[in-house]
């Protein structure tokens, strides 16, 4: 897809639809969303679906900052405290790591 | 595990080992000084077997909303078209012959090919270039992808790694010869769905497929990555990795994404699934499919009945991409651009000059010009071109005369063509158009980068576009003929059009919507295999053997660019790649790497 290509009305359809599946726990698509259309709310001259894709493009970014800080601070938990949380966290694990000797 | 399941789709991936391009022959119509012969044959010529391009975006929703309204509209005229090119093939030479001295102008336009072809290559290069390293970099990196296993594909039932070479020959042989047959029917099967327009299901067998690839692999890819790094890895974490990864993937490449992340994901599935051909497929069967797969390729893609080349036309003669979860395109650009002024006035020239020969009648006309086109592409030979530049020659000044008529009119007449495709950008175009009349290169420089492919693509959608379009075209033509009849100045050409334009309200709303993809496109199948052979040559750790493989699959690489620059038609991107890089790395572990071995221990340096 190129953007410059498109129509604003489009335009302003995907932009919704990639801000409303980022709710679906897919922050990466809102990350996707605030790059792609970053120039299309902020850098180009005014026009009508401008002010709405802008919202989106700012509510994908925040919304992509909170979960890039969640997901921060729960790995930095998790490897701090997984020896402490005993069974629990061995049962969290995805790839259990062999000790080296 | 069992991974029986997930052949299915996997095979899918195998179905497009076949390199498209759609605008090798960029060159834009106006590189070739008109003076000098109308630069307009040689896009006409190739135009014929290009691939269609439109609009992914709107294929893919009308597949999903409604996935035969456009088509069904079309219908009627295009299977008319067809039959009548069919028909008029023979009929219709005498009239082909006449034209032929315009293609003399091809061979002017040679080194501007060779040029944006360099561009073409690097375009490729990349993409193919970056699956290959992802792969031998696992293959390297991650011991998983190259242990002993016992578990195979479903496809391979002769897995005895201890039988003797013979057993092991034969085997080999038959596993390949197993999948060959897994991969023709499904073939077949994708074609027929194809031809009786079942595109719920091909989109549902695509997304099913992909959404096994993008997450069932990459949860096996990330699990043997942090595996091999030995690092800690919560399930929470993992799974919303995945889950942001597959979902981005289903977006990416089944609705709209950008283009660059487009790319990445089909060459990162491309990886994906080479890397677990090299898993899951005995030793010896990878060389012998991969052997296998060369010939599959060339019967599939040149036969004249060959499923992958009827799968080709049909969707050209549809007007549509093949399925564009399947194929790489180096490129995409709207089909209303600047260059598109160049591929389109090349074609009208064409029929101008057609149809100063026989105005009679309309279907005449198009089975004229696919004929045309396909008698260019067999025969765009050396002979022909230099048979027709002597007549070229010997015609002369009346010649000139007539092709300054017909350029003229050529770039009037697409004019008309946007005028009412797209209104807003009338004014840009009546500029380009005086343009091109004073400075045919002004115009190629304003061609953007990026569109540089696109003459061909628009061609082609333009021929295809064209059967449903008919009549506006009919009565769109006399206006750029009366332009040439009045010698051709932008002004008045342009007055005409916006007197044309209320007359026929909206005649190519479908056009306007269209969207184009330029550029060269390379099945994912081709990846896969290029992949497939240089990882399994990395396998054994040996780095000659590998750069060997990779600088052989890039040179055949080139040369299936050399030869598409040549017949500009749809071609087998395996065959020579995969020849060169199977030549290469037994040459190279069989008789280089001792040789060198040799040379080390006696210390001997070259």
């Amino acid at each position: 897809m190129d953007l410059r290509r498109v129509k604003n009305a489009e335009k302003l359809v995907m932009c919704r639809r990639y801000y409303l599946a980022g709710f679906f726990a897919l922050p990466f698509l809102w990350i996707v969303n605030s790059v792609w259309f970053f120039q299309e709310a902020f850098r180009k001259p005014q026009y009508t679906e401008q002010a709405e894709i802008k919202t989106y493009v700012i509510r994908s970014f925040i919304g992509s900052v909170i979960w890039l800080a969640i997901v921060i601070v729960w790995v930095t938990i998790f490897q701090l405290k997984r020896v402490d949380w005993g069974s629990t966290g061995d049962a969290l694990l995805f790839s259990i790591p062999h000790g080296s000797a | 595990m069992n991974y029986q399941g997930v052949t299915f789709p996997i095979l899918l991936m195998e179905l497009h080992p076949f390199l498209q391009i759609s605008s090798m022959n960029t060159g834009d119509p106006l590189a070739s000084d008109p003076r000098e012969g109308s630069p307009t044959e040689r896009t006409g010529l190739m135009s014929g077997n290009q691939t269609s391009n439109t609009d992914r975006p709107s294929y893919r929703s009308s597949a999903s909303d409604s996935p035969t309204m456009p088509e069904t509209s079309v219908n009627a005229n295009e299977t008319a078209v067809v039959g009548d090119s069919n028909s008029n093939r023979r009929s219709r030479r005498p009239r082909e012959e006449r034209t032929r001295p315009d293609s003399a102008s091809a061979s002017t336009g040679e080194d501007e090919e060779l040029m944006y072809g360099a561009k073409h290559v690097i375009m490729l290069f990349v993409p193919v270039t970056l699956c290959m390293m992802v792969v031998v970099a696992t293959m390297s990196s991650i011991t998983f992808y190259t242990q002993e296993q016992n578990t195979y594909f479903v496809y391979t039932p002769f897995q005895d790694q201890e039988a003797p070479t013979g057993t092991k020959l034969w085997q080999s042989f038959a596993n390949a010869g197993i999948i060959l047959c897994a991969v023709i029917v499904m073939t077949i099967v994708l074609l027929m769905l194809y031809k009786y327009r079942c595109y719920k299901v091909i989109n549902g067998w695509l997304i099913v497929s992909s959404v096994m690839m993008l997450f069932f692999f990459s949860y096996m890819y990330l699990e043997q990555v942090m595996r091999a790094y030995n690092s800690p890895l919560d399930y929470i974490t993992a799974s919303l990795i995945v889950w942001n990864f597959g979902m981005g993937g289903l977006f990416c490449i089944h609705w709209k994404g950008p283009l660059l992340l487009q790319q990445a994901y089909l060459i990162i599935i491309s990886a994906l699934v080479a890397l677990t051909f090299i898993r899951y497929l005995p030793d010896w069967t990878v060389w012998t499919v991969l052997g296998v797969m060369v010939v599959w390729d060339l019967v599939a893609v040149l036969c004249p009945k060959g499923p992958l080349r009827v799968l080709v036309e049909t969707a050209q003669s549809r007007n549509e991409p093949i399925f564009p979860a399947l194929i790489y395109s180096s490129a995409m650009v709207w089909i209303v651009t600047m260059a598109d002024d160049g591929g389109r006035s090349k074609k009208k020239k064409k029929q101008e000059t057609k149809d100063t020969d026989n105005n009679a009648d309309e279907e005449d006309d198009d089975g004229g010009f696919k004929e045309h086109m396909a008698n260019g592409i067999s025969g765009h030979s050396l002979e022909d071109s230099v048979a027709a530049r002597s007549a070229f020659q010997a015609l002369g000044d009346m010649t000139q005369a007539q092709k300054d008529s017909s350029v003229h009119s050529s770039c009037v007449d697409p004019l008309s063509y946007y005028e009412k495709s797209e209104p807003q950008t009338n004014l840009a175009f009546s500029e380009s158009n005086g343009n091109i009349q004073d400075e045919p290169t002004m115009q190629r420089q304003a061609v953007p980068e990026g569109a540089v492919g696109g003459a061909v693509a628009a061609d082609e959608s333009d021929v295809s576009v064209r059967s449903a379009k008919k009549k506006q075209k009919k009565r769109a033509r006399p206006t750029g003929e009366g332009a040439s009849a009045a010698g051709g100045e932008g002004e008045p050409s342009g007055g005409e059009q916006q007197r044309e334009r209320p007359a026929v309200p909206g005649a190519s709303d479908d056009a306007s919507e269209m969207e184009e993809e330029r550029g060269i496109k390379l099945g994912l199948g081709d990846f896969i295999f290029y992949s497939v052979l240089v990882g399994k040559a990395s396998s054994n750790g040996d780095w000659n053997t590998t750069l060997a493989c990779f600088v052989a699959i890039l040179i055949g690489l080139c040369c299936t660019l050399l030869l598409l620059a040549m017949f500009r038609k749809a071609l087998p991107a395996l065959p020579i790649s995969l020849t060169f890089g199977l030549v290469f790395n037994f040459a190279t572990s069989a008789l280089v790497q001792p040789f060198m071995d040799k040379l080390n221990s006696e210390q001997v340096y070259i």
